[in-house]
């Protein structure tokens, strides 16, 4: 069955809003990712939530050298590809180094005081969500403590926390894997190291 | 079956539009996030904020639970319960533990809502600094700023006058410890229930055009002075009628002929379970 734009879409909606609720929670978008039946050169997980998040109203940039998903994704959702730091949606796929993904949090969009939400989200691919190491999360959707294993870096921390110290200016962001799985980390989660 | 509409009454980019602002409401908490609010097909001040987000969020296999001032069977919330089986043919349930997604006006259901249940709440006037300042522009400053003085110096001013804070319903909450928010008119007795609910919380003015949030596990703190605490409607002695409940908030009821007042239940499911022995609660009568 092809991908059901107005179902399938909802559905991934519904795991995403409750990722970015509860913080550090691992939805699935297995099932929504198993009706798309042509290539595409990005995680089925991370094509699947752009096609939920973007149109026409809304901005994008795919970070790196990715001419062509830039514009199968222009060309389906009729969103724009801008700048890094005019995007509402940045995307880090899988192939890039660390350092990209850090130089995105930077320069990304964090909005105003009197406008947080013109803020930027961004999507990150990691090849497997809930491997790597233990991180604590703590904040609004979280009772008391959560713990989840990411491929998340002191540097990336570091970076984020920069970027979100003077709330409600930050940014949010969503996570996704090779099989589908999804977390999301909005501006309000404090991340710290589980110490050994 | 076809269907004269699209799914869930939207098209794809009003519901995406509406979809992005929750998120980001989601991800600040308390802070009304503008959108570009729809006409709908129901008289505006029913509840058309919260029954866009319910649209935009609403799939095949959701069940949904509408209710006006505690009642599922009022005219609103009857009329809005038919559009929305009209254009998705989900399942309606009068059952607050059935439910998915709960859109209410005025209350917030007596039984304690789950993880992973979304409650929907209408909005009238999402604005809690709207008495103290006319203009957005200066309100949308005075959150930037933090600058809440005038929502404190209000209630201040009740305390002087009535010798209480006498806000009745709508009383302001301060979320996360940054924005002060307009619950929406829910009495006082059911803002504590929004304070680490395990439900995540939606709010909707379609006039305003505004949405908001109150992820699960938020504090949310009545505004209060230390000498003066947050107190809610009080029934003192009073029971239900009808099943006898002692910790539900009670509508006043005058019977005229007998020139007698009694008190029912406000959430009328949440009374009839009991009275069928569904659910228990305090001031069950027992036969002991
Ligand atoms: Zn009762």
């Amino acid at each position: 069955m092809p991908l059901d734009y107005v179902h399938d879409t909802q559905a991934v909606f519904r795991k995403v809003m409750d990722c970015m609720a509860q913080p550090g929670k691992t939805n699935s978008l297995a099932k929504q990712m198993c009706q798309i039946d042509f290539p595409i050169d990005c995680y089925h997980s991370t094509f699947l939530t752009m096609m939920t998040l973007l149109d026409s109203e809304a901005t994008f940039h795919i970070k790196g050298n990715h001419t062509s998903l830039v514009q199968r994704i222009a060309q389906l959702t009729l969103a724009k590809h801008v700048e890094e730091s005019e995007a509402d949606f940045i995307i880090i796929t899988a192939d890039l180094p660390q350092a990209s993904l850090i130089d995105a949090i930077q320069s990304a969009k964090k909005g105003s005081l009197i406008d947080p939400q013109l803020s930027a989200t961004i999507i990150i691919e990691t090849s497997e969500l809930s491997s790597g190491q233990e991180w604590l999360l703590s904040g609004p959707g979280i009772k008391k403590e959560k713990r989840v294993k990411l491929a998340y870096s002191q540097r990336i921390n570091q970076a984020r926390e920069e970027k979100n110290k003077e709330f409600p200016l930050g940014i949010d962001l969503v996570i996704t894997d090779q099989v589908g799985k999804v977390i999301c980390l909005p501006r309000t989660t404090v991340i710290s190291e589980v110490s050994k | 079956m076809t269907r004269l509409h699209q799914f869930a009454f939207f098209d794809e980019g009003s519901k995406k539009e509406i979809r992005r602002t929750i998120l980001k409401a989601i991800s600040i908490p308390g802070y009304q996030v503008p959108f570009s609010s729809r006409e709908m097909p129901i008289a505006r001040g029913w509840g058309t904020g919260g029954l866009q987000v319910t649209l935009a969020i609403i799939g095949q296999e959701d069940v949904l639970k509408v209710i006006d001032q505690g009642s599922d069977e009022s005219v609103n919330a009857v009329n809005i319960k038919k559009l929305v089986e009209k254009t998705t043919g989900v399942t309606i349930t009068e059952k607050t533990a059935e439910a998915t997604i709960i859109q209410s006006r005025h209350r917030i259901p007596e039984q304690t809502l789950t993880e992973g249940q979304v409650l929907v709440l209408q909005v009238p006037a999402p604005e809690p600094l709207r008495s103290v300042e006319k203009s957005e522009r200066q309100t949308k400053i005075l959150h930037a700023e933090e600058e809440y003085s005038g929502a404190w110096l209000q209630l201040f001013e009740q305390i002087m006058k009535y010798g209480q804070t006498n806000t009745g319903a709508d009383h302001p909450v301060y979320v996360a410890g940054r924005y002060v928010m307009a619950p929406s008119p829910i009495p006082r007795f059911d803002n504590h229930k929004m304070n680490h609910s395990e439900a995540l919380i939606l709010l909707g003015a379609g006039r305003e055009k505004k949405i908001y949030a109150v992820p699960p596990y938020t504090d949310v703190r009545s505004l209060a002075f230390e000498d003066y605490p947050f107190t809610v409607e009080s029934f003192a002695t009073e029971a239900c009628h009808l099943c006898g409940a002692t910790d539900t908030y009670l509508d006043e009821i005058i019977d005229a002929d007998k020139d007698k007042v009694y008190y029912q239940c406000n959430d009328s499911h949440h009374c009839l379970e009991r009275v069928n022995g569904v659910i228990e609660g305090k001031g069950d009568i027992s036969y002991a």
